[in-house]
C-alpha cells in the first residue's frame, strides 16, 4: 500500500458523513413537505379524511417534520430504512435488497460487454487515426449513443421478438436468452464515451518515447499495441469503470419498466409515483453511498496501480 | 478578445502546421461532419421557433373519422397521423418547439447564470465562496439525478392542477398555464443538476487566468473585479465553457424527452418526443403502424447525434493532446 493510503482513506470517509448527512436532510425535506402524499395512492382519489388521518397517524405523517426525521434516523442508525406503504407486509430492506441484486448482476454484464466494444473501438480508432476509419468508428458509436432507449426498446422487441421471432419479451430470470436484448440495450449507449476515452487515451500513450522505442527495436505491432499502448492507456479508464458502478446497482429505469425486470430501477419509479417516502429515501441514500464509495476506490486503485501518485502528501 | 487570449487559444494549432493530404482528408471530414451537425441544428431550432409559420396542419385538431386516425404518410399528411387524427408531422415540429424552449431555458439559468456565474465566482474569489459553491456541488453531484428529477415531477404533479387554474384566472397566461407549469416543474428538476459540471470545468480555468500576469497588472491598475472578470477572465473562459455545453446538450434535452415519455415531464396535448415516441412505442404498435414511433424517433435521435458530433468535434480541437498527433 501506498504510504498515507490508509489516513486519506479514513479522511474521505469521515467527509463522507456531513455529505450524506445534507443529502439525507434535503430529500427528507424535500418529500415531506412536495406535495405529493402517499394518502392519495392509498386510499385513491376520493376518502374521507378521518381515513387518512388514522393512515398518516399510523405512519407518523402527522408530526412535526424535524421529529420524523429525528425517529427516522434513530432507525436507520439500528439498521432498520422503515416500511413501504405500498408492500405493508415488507420492510424496505427486504423490497429493495433482491431487486439492488437482480440490477446489479444485470448492469455488471452489460458493463462488461460495454467496455468489451468501447476499449476494441477506442485502441482501433486511435491506431486508424489519419484515415477515414477513424472518425467513421467514433461517429458510428456517438449514433448509437445518441438513440434514446425508449426508441430502441420497442423496434428491437419488433425485430427480434415478432418479425425474427428469435427471442420472447418477457423477463424469465438470468438463463433464459430472453436476457439478450435487455443486456444489449443497456450495453450499446455507453459504448461511445468509452470509446472516445480510450482513443484519446492511446492517442496520448502514443507519443511517448517508450513506444517508439518499442518500435525501433523490432517488437511485432501485436506486442507494442497490447503490451506498451493498451496497458498504459487504459490505466485512467479506472475512472470510467468506478463512476458507472453506481450506475450499475442503480439499475436501468426505462429498461426494467419495459421488459418488466424485477429490479431497483423499476422498482424506484413505483416508489417515485405512489410516493413511497422510506423506500424513495432508501434509494436515494443507497445510490449516494455508492458514489462516495465509487469515488474512494477509483483513488485508492490509482494509488495502488500508480506509484508516482502519493495521496496523503500534498492533498492533506 | 485581447492579444494575451488568442495567444493561448488552442484553435490556433488548427492552422500551425501544414498537413499532409491524408491527414487534411480526415480533418476535412471530421470538420464537415460537425458542419452538418451545425446545419441540422440550425434547421431543428429554426422549425422550433417557427413552428406556426412550417407546420402545415394545427397540431391540436383531432379528426376521429373512421379511416382519418392512424393514417400513413400521404401527400396531405407527410408523416401521417396519430391516433386522433392529428397530423404527425405538425406535431413533430411542435414537439421540436418544446425542445427548443426547454433546452434555451435550462442553457440561460443552469449553464449561463448557475454554471458560469458559479463558476466564475469561486474560481476568482476563491476562499469561502469557492469552498461552499463546490461542496454544494459535490452533495448535489453524488445524488441519484434520474432518481430524484422524478421525486420532483412527481411530487408536484399531484397539485398541477390548483397551480394552473390560480394562473389561469389570475395572470396573463391564460390556456397556456398548464403547459407553463409543466415546463417549470421539469426545469426545477433539471436546474439543480445542470450547472455543476459546467461550473467546474469554468471554476478550474478562471483559477488558471486568474494567476496571469495581465489579471494582476489590471488588477494593480485598479480595475473593479467586475470589469476583471468579464474583461479579463470570462474570454479565457469562454471556449472551454462552449465545449462543455455543447458535450452536456443532448443529456440536457434528453431529460425532458425521457420525463415526457414516462409521463412525467410534457404531456399530450402538448406535442413532447418523449410522449409522441411513447405513443408508438411497443413492438405489436410498431409491426403496424411503424410511423408512429419513426416520425418523433428520428428527428429527435438526429438531434442528439448532432449535439453529440459537435461536442466530439470541439473536445477534439480543444484538447491538446490528441492535437499534437495531426
Amino acid at each position: 500500500m501506498a504510504p498515507g493510503l490508509a489516513g486519506y482513506i479514513v479522511r474521505r470517509l469521515l467527509w463522507a458523513i456531513p455529505v450524506l448527512f445534507a443529502i439525507s436532510v434535503i430529500v427528507f425535506y424535500m418529500l415531506r413537505l412536495a406535495p405529493g402524499d402517499p394518502v392519495d395512492s392509498l386510499l385513491g382519489q376520493r376518502y374521507r379524511e378521518e381515513e387518512a388521518a388514522l393512515i398518516r397517524k399510523k405512519y407518523g405523517y402527522d408530526q412535526p417534520i424535524h421529529v420524523q426525521y429525528v425517529k427516522y434516523m434513530q432507525h436507520l442508525l439500528q439498521g432498520d430504512l422503515g416500511v413501504s406503504t405500498r408492500h405493508q407486509s415488507f420492510t424496505v430492506s427486504e423490497i429493495i435488497v433482491p431487486k439492488i441484486w437482480v440490477s446489479t448482476r444485470l448492469g455488471l454484464l452489460a458493463l462488461a460487454i460495454s467496455f468489451f466494444l468501447g476499449i476494441s473501438a477506442g485502441i482501433y480508432a486511435a491506431l486508424a487515426r489519419g484515415t477515414f476509419l477513424d472518425p467513421l468508428t467514433i461517429s458510428f458509436w456517438l449514433a448509437i449513443d445518441a438513440v434514446p432507449i425508449f426508441v430502441a426498446v420497442p423496434f428491437l422487441q419488433w425485430l427480434f421478438a415478432v418479425k425474427l421471432d428469435l427471442v420472447g419479451l418477457s423477463w424469465q430470470g438470468f438463463t433464459s436468452p430472453n436476457i439478450i436484448l435487455p443486456i444489449l440495450i443497456l450495453a450499446l449507449p455507453g459504448t461511445a464515451g468509452i470509446a472516445r476515452f480510450v482513443r484519446a487515451s492511446v492517442l496520448g500513450v502514443l507519443r511517448e518515447d517508450y513506444v517508439r522505442t518499442a518500435r525501433a527495436k523490432g517488437l511485432p505491432e501485436r506486442i507494442v499495441v497490447v503490451r506498451h499502448i493498451a496497458r498504459n492507456a487504459l490505466l485512467p479508464l479506472i475512472t470510467i469503470i468506478g463512476l458507472s458502478l453506481p450506475g450499475v446497482a442503480g439499475g436501468s429505469l426505462i429498461v426494467e419498466q419495459l421488459f418488466g425486470i424485477p429490479g431497483i430501477g423499476a422498482e424506484s419509479f413505483e416508489a417515485v409515483l405512489a410516493p413511497d417516502f422510506d423506500v424513495i429515501l432508501a434509494l436515494v441514500l443507497f445510490g449516494s453511498i455508492l458514489f462516495v464509495l465509487a469515488n474512494i476506490l477509483i483513488d485508492i486503485l490509482y494509488a495502488v496501480i500508480d506509484p508516482r501518485i502519493r495521496l496523503g502528501a500534498q492533498r492533506g | 478578445m485581447s492579444t494575451a487570449v488568442a495567444a493561448s487559444d488552442p484553435l490556433a494549432f488548427e492552422t500551425a502546421a501544414a498537413a499532409p493530404r491524408r491527414r487534411f482528408i480526415r480533418q476535412l471530414l471530421r470538420k464537415k461532419l460537425a458542419v452538418l451537425a451545425i446545419v441540422y441544428l440550425a434547421i431543428f431550432y429554426a422549425c422550433g421557433i417557427f413552428a406556426p409559420l412550417i407546420a402545415p396542419h394545427d397540431p391540436y385538431q383531432q379528426n376521429l373519422t373512421p379511416g382519418a386516425t392512424r393514417q400513413g404518410p400521404s401527400a396531405e399528411h407527410w408523416l401521417g397521423t396519430d391516433a386522433l387524427g392529428r397530423d404527425l408531422a405538425s406535431r413533430v415540429i411542435y414537439a421540436a418547439r418544446t425542445t427548443v424552449v426547454f433546452t434555451v431555458v435550462v442553457l440561460i439559468s443552469g449553464s449561463l447564470v448557475l454554471g458560469l456565474g458559479l463558476g466564475l465566482l469561486a474560481g476568482y474569489r476563491g476562499g469561502w465562496v469557492d469552498t461552499l459553491i463546490m461542496r454544494v456541488g459535490e452533495v448535489l453531484a453524488g445524488l441519484p439525478t434520474l432518481l430524484l428529477m422524478l421525486a420532483i415531477t412527481a411530487a408536484f404533479r399531484t397539485r398541477i392542477n390548483d397551480v394552473a387554474f390560480w394562473l389561469q384566472d389570475n395572470t396573463f397566461l391564460g390556456n397556456d398555464a398548464r403547459t407553463f407549469v409543466k415546463f417549470s416543474i421539469i426545469v426545477f428538476a433539471t436546474v439543480p443538476f445542470a450547472w455543476i459540471g459546467t461550473s467546474r470545468i469554468v471554476r478550474s480555468q478562471a483559477l488558471a487566468i486568474r494567476e496571469e500576469t495581465y489579471v494582476l497588472a489590471a488588477e494593480a491598475m485598479g480595475a473593479s473585479s467586475w470589469r476583471i472578470i468579464f474583461r479579463h477572465i470570462l474570454p479565457g473562459v469562454l471556449p472551454l465553457f462552449v465545449v462543455g455545453v455543447s458535450a452536456g446538450m443532448a443529456g440536457t434535452a434528453g431529460a425532458e424527452v425521457t420525463l415526457s415519455f414516462l409521463g412525467l415531464g410534457i404531456d399530450p396535448p402538448t406535442a413532447s418526443f418523449g410522449s409522441l415516441i411513447a405513443a408508438g412505442a411497443g413492438p405489436q404498435t410498431f409491426e403496424r403502424y411503424p410511423h408512429l414511433l419513426l416520425a418523433p424517433a428520428i428527428p429527435v435521435t438526429l438531434f442528439f447525434f448532432a449535439w453529440n458530433l459537435l461536442g466530439d468535434a470541439l473536445v477534439d480541437l480543444l484538447e491538446p493532446r490528441t492535437q499534437a498527433l495531426r
